[in-house]
């Protein structure tokens, strides 16, 4: 009797253990090959209304993920303000724990401002928007805030090398309902959350590296969107305040 | 009962081989990161003072291969550039050894904080800090404000 109990016990343990395997490894696959068109339409409809307003500047919220070497996370935060006008302009402004810098870009030349120490650095610069990102991230390490958003081509970067693309479904962001993207690609996953309405605005992008067992991702909230900051050119050439020191930056060889 | 415990292992065994095949769980990971995914351990470690001069020289130039690898991440054409990046990172990791022991750098040699002491030593309209037989120049590396040795013109 107990002998039959235990074989009962057996069968069904086997059992679930093929059908969780067995469905677990369905469900990978089908995620590996899948790019909903739904999801990158929702997607090029953001790209291409950022892409089509003339200037805009947003206020980004950045959490970035870290791992000390004991294996404890650290979350550190940097606020930046983007101000982007087409063709070629663009101010930001970048605020953390540790410094507060500002980055100029007038169509010739950029400039990194580093308040707090009150030193800058200045380089010629292409005269495209998306030319000078390339320039600032490639040969100067630069970091610039929402650049993934701000380039020309923005739907073809992101969606390069995609492995999967989902919607998962609807998500309150800010109190504003939003379509809640997902994205796969080799290293990265990345999530979007772009408002449900006339005007798709990003809200949140979630990214997260893959390459590494400790998942670390970098979180940033949009808000405070303005399709008409209304800035003067003049506000994106800098100007050296009294007693700034002038350094240069360090190529990337 | 030994049945039982055979048929248990048997399905773990099986379970774990399936387990495998699924690519989250993948043992050897890719060393990638995009869409401007970076570290700043620079800068976090920077802030503990130049005690861990040694280690922050080792972070800054990390953070420079994290940073290197997203460029390349971005545009696929520069994809082999991270590999020169990390002998750089070597090379500079090298440089504690030199510190403990009070001689010159080598030049190039970026640290994350100037050395305990140094002063503005300016040199030809340029701004140098000198201590421990070492000039430095600030530049921008990224965007950490950093020291690199250097030879006055």
């Amino acid at each position: 009797m107990c002998k039959s109990t235990f074989k009962k016990a057996t069968a069904a343990f086997v059992l679930g253990v093929f059908t969780l395997a067995a469905s677990l490894c369905t469900e990978v696959r089908a995620q590996e090959t899948s790019v909903d068109p739904a999801a990158t339409q929702i997607l090029k409809r953001m790209t291409d209304y950022l892409g089509s307003l003339q200037e805009f500047s947003v206020h980004t919220q950045n959490t970035v993920e870290d791992l000390l070497e004991s294996g404890q996370r650290i979350d550190s935060d940097v606020a930046a303000h983007v101000i982007v006008k087409r063709p070629n302009k663009l101010l930001s402004e970048r605020s953390d724990d540790l410094a507060k810098q500002f980055f100029y870009y007038d169509g010739r030349t950029l400039t990194l401002y580093d308040q707090l120490k009150n030193t800058y650095a200045t380089a010629p610069a292409s005269e495209t928007l998306g030319g000078m990102l390339d320039y600032a991230r490639q040969s100067l390490g630069l970091v610039v805030p929402a650049a993934d958003f701000i380039y020309p081509n923005a739907y073809e970067l992101l969606t390069q090398d995609l492995t999967s693309a989902t919607v998962v479904g609807k998500a309150v962001i800010d109190g504003v309902m939003c379509d809640h993207l997902t994205f796969r690609r080799p290293g990265v996953d990345f999530q979007i959350w772009i408002e449900a309405a006339a005007q798709p605005r990003p809200r949140k992008l979630v990214v997260t590296d893959t390459g590494t067992p400790a998942l670390l991702s970098v979180t940033t909230l949009i808000d405070d969107f303005n399709a008409a900051p209304g800035v003067p050119d003049t506000r994106f050439a800098f100007v050296p305040p009294i007693g700034a020191k002038a350094i240069p930056f360090m190529l990337i060889e | 009962m030994k049945t039982i415990v055979k048929i248990a292992v048997l399905s773990l065994a099986l379970f774990a081989m399936l387990m495998a095949d699924v690519p989250g769980m993948q043992l050897v990971p890719e060393a990638q990161a995009i869409l401007g995914v970076w570290r700043r351990h620079a800068r976090r470690w920077a802030v503990v003072g130049t005690a861990v001069a040694a280690s922050t020289a080792v972070a800054a130039s990390e953070t420079a291969a994290a940073e290197n690898m997203a460029v390349a991440a971005q545009h696929p054409a520069a994809s082999e550039a991270p590999a020169p990046q990390h002998a750089v990172a070597a090379k500079t990791s090298a440089a504690p050894a030199h510190l403990a022991a009070g001689k010159p750098l080598p030049l190039g040699t970026v640290v994350a904080a100037l050395p305990g002491g140094c002063t503005a030593t300016p040199v030809g309209g340029q701004e140098y800090y000198y201590c421990g037989g070492n000039f430095y120049r600030a530049v921008f590396q990224g965007n950490n404000l950093v020291y690199v040795t250097a030879q006055p013109k």
